[in-house]
């Protein structure tokens, strides 16, 4: 069953010159998709919109059948979806492991011990309990990239959406975050919806999205067979 | 609960711009703090004395009007100029005013006590009733006193300047206290009684009716030390007019001689208006119950002026000065604040992607700058309270100094009798303030605390929320 689908949606940052044309498309539960195209494509303004953090300017993002613009957005990003930006975007002069208990606090999450959550959480993406409590100003941009998977996963929304999230990974990082969304779409049925330019990325897509002249064209899962 | 954590949690990674911040606010708060505590100060100081002197009512003779009409009724050239006086039944009459709160009634009359030496007695006696005659062939004798029995001026004992130190106020028929002086004079004590005679004059002066003689036995049941001065400024000394020789009684004492058509006996009254906006109306009822059109009824505001401009010019300088660091501080507050907070865009921008509400982000933001605000405000009001004594004394001093200089009426030179009354007792001008913190300077500063602190980061937060959190995160990024 489609929790995410785009129905008719519309954008442009100068008028009359559209980023995104009518663009229909349904995203399921318990898949990864992968959204890719040239620079400039429209894949990152796609993924606003998706993540309710920007408002389309024709059509509708419906979420569970509900417009998003008739829900309140601020619950949908805090609640319903996990981002993960390419610029992490992550409370920079905060530790780590404050970054994602106050994900935790603003989404409502009723989890008792809030600290040991977070520090599992960012264990599983390969930040240990030192680096945990460093104010992430002080971590590379690879372990800044993982405690923004880890805050992303912190609410355990249904809908992970992720803006090139291992573009300043190792390979061995990489692969091991890679295996974790794979294992969240498959395991625990979410819908992950991945921007990328990475070959590697794309082996894990379920379904393959290309932007192309403002137009998403769904090339299913060919590149992986 | 997270909101408050993470709000201090902020404010201890911000320190430095914070540090900065809590200065300006400190700075700013003791500003308003001490200014705020001078003007209570200074504003109830003013509300009491215009109270005081605002309200109380004095009813006297416009001599200029009496001499017009002396003049304007003279038949045979002579001009018989007599100070009006007005009956004690009408002074008890005018006492019944919804207009007045209270009423004070005073009596007195020349009188002589042939058994009794007085205080200064070798300068001879004075008359009690003056009389001013005009034209030619115009004699007049005038019946020589040596004490006066009046009713006490309570203002006087109030303030200890007359203080009963044996016996009891006179509050019975015929019963009298007098001073220490006049009664180690004449080695008298409690339970003596005073004989004292006086006469009364015919009102129609061209009657033949003679004098009427009247005549007090007295009860001595006090006995007061008195440190007014024995004289007043300017008057003539002799044993009638020394205060020393005053022997006081109460109003219906002094009153029970009175006879109808005669006078002799002085009376007055003192009345306090409800509020100084009364003094039209109770004017208009005085004339209306037969108040003659040759008294003038006034409040005491030259007074008031005298003794209060200071601390007024006082109040008006540290509401000034209020508004100014109000509006300066205030200023700087929001700059500040709006600098800080553009800093802090891009977390603005994070937390409302992370699903944060624009309110609680608001709040989160308006709530850091109200703990800084609430720890400088404990801090100023502690620094405020230490400096604002030394400051008004500084200020009042000024305040004097400046009123003093404008004073052009050399005979009063700072120096002023109380509540405009004809006793001898100088009062100094306001020269002091105890400036202390009060419950209403305590909300008023809280208010203003929280004013500043609400209007700083609304302002700046307006800008900031109304952007959609890519919008923001876009620009950083």
């Amino acid at each position: 069953m489609s929790c995410l689908e785009l129905k008719d949606i519309s954008y442009a940052y100068i008028k009359g010159k559209r980023v995104l044309k009518a663009i229909n498309y349904q995203f399921n539960q318990g898949k990864v998709y992968t959204i890719v195209g040239k620079s400039g494509a429209g894949k990152s303004t796609l993924l606003s919109l998706v993540a309710g953090l920007d408002k389309c300017q024709d059509g509708a993002v419906l979420i569970n059948g509900k417009s998003l613009n008739e829900i309140d957005r601020d619950n949908y990003r805090a609640q319903d979806v996990g981002i993960i930006f390419q610029q992490y975007n992550l409370l920079t002069n905060a530790t780590a492991l404050e970054n994602i208990v106050l994900s935790m606090y603003i989404s409502k999450t009723k989890i008792k011990n809030k600290n040991k959550h977070a520090l599992e959480l960012l264990n599983k993406v390969g930040i240990n309990e030192e680096k945990a409590t460093r104010a992430v100003m002080k971590l590379s941009g690879g372990e800044q990239q993982r405690v923004a998977i880890a805050r992303a996963l912190a609410h355990n929304p249904h809908i992970i959406i992720a803006d090139e999230p291992t573009g300043n990974l190792d390979k061995n990082t990489e692969k091991d975050i890679l295996e974790i969304f794979a294992e969240l779409a498959h395991s625990e049925n979410k819908c992950v919806i991945i921007v990328t330019h990475s070959q590697k990325v794309t082996k894990i897509a379920d379904n393959i999205c290309l932007i192309k002249n403002g137009s998403l064209i769904d090339l299913g899962d060919e590149d992986n067979d | 609960m997270y909101i408050i954590s993470n709000a201090l949690k902020n404010i201890k990674r911000n320190r430095g711009r914070n540090i900065l911040l809590g200065i300006i606010i400190l700075a700013l708060i003791i500003a308003s703090v001490t200014a705020l505590m001078i003007n209570q100060v200074s504003s109830s100081v003013i509300n009491d004395y215009k109270g005081r002197f605002g309200s109380e009512v004095t009813i006297s003779a416009n001599i200029d009007k009496v001499r017009e009409e002396a003049m304007s009724n003279s038949t045979d050239g002579k001009i018989r100029v007599a100070i009006p006086t007005i009956p004690a039944e009408q002074y008890i009459a005018f006492g019944d005013s919804e207009y007045l709160k209270e009423s004070y009634y005073t009596a007195s009359v020349g009188l002589r006590v042939p058994e009794l030496e007085s205080v200064d007695e070798s300068l001879g006696g004075g008359t009690g009733n003056k009389m001013m005659m005009g034209g030619p062939g115009m004699t007049s004798e005038m019946p020589e006193y040596y004490t006066k029995l009046t009713t006490p001026n309570i203002t006087e004992f109030d303030n200890g300047y007359r203080k009963l130190t044996d016996g009891e106020m006179p509050n019975g028929e015929n019963e009298a206290i007098i001073s220490r002086d006049f009664a180690e004079l004449n080695t008298l004590s409690i339970g003596d009684i005073i004989k004292a005679e006086s006469e009364l004059n015919p009102e129609d002066r061209e009657s033949d009716a003679g004098d009427y003689p009247i005549s007090y036995e007295l009860k001595i049941v006090g006995i007061y030390d008195d440190i007014t001065e024995e004289y007043g400024s300017g008057q003539q000394q002799n044993a009638f007019t020394n205060r020393r020789n005053e022997i006081l009684s109460n109003f219906d004492t002094i009153i029970a001689k009175m006879q109808e058509n005669y006078r002799g006996i002085q009376v007055g009254a003192t009345y306090f208006l409800n509020s100084p906006e009364d003094i039209d109306g109770f004017t208009e009822e005085l004339g209306e119950k037969g108040l003659s059109d040759l008294f003038d009824v006034k409040t005491d505001m030259d007074s008031y002026n005298q003794i209060v401009g200071p601390v007024e010019g006082l109040s008006s300088v540290s509401s000034t000065f209020l508004i100014i660091v109000l509006i300066f501080g205030g200023i700087s507050i929001a700059v500040i604040s709006s600098i800080a907070i553009r800093e802090r865009k891009y977390e603005i921008g994070v937390l409302r992607a992370m699903g944060m509400k624009k309110s609680t982000v608001s709040f989160s933001l308006w709530l850091e700058v109200f703990l800084i605000t609430a720890v400088c405000v404990v801090i100023g009001i502690f620094g405020g309270t230490m400096i604002a004594q030394p400051i008004a004394d500084i200020l009042l001093q000024q305040q004097i100094d400046a009123v003093q200089a404008a004073t052009q009426n050399t005979q009063m030179q700072g120096m002023m009798m109380a509540g405009g009354t004809n006793n001898a007792v100088v009062e100094e001008p306001l020269s002091h303030l105890d400036v202390v913190l009060n419950m209403v300077t305590l909300l008023k500063i809280s208010m203003i605390a929280l004013l500043l602190t609400t209007v700083s980061a609304v302002s700046s937060m307006l800008k900031i929320v109304k952007y959609e959190p890519i919008k923001i995160l876009m620009e950083r990024n």
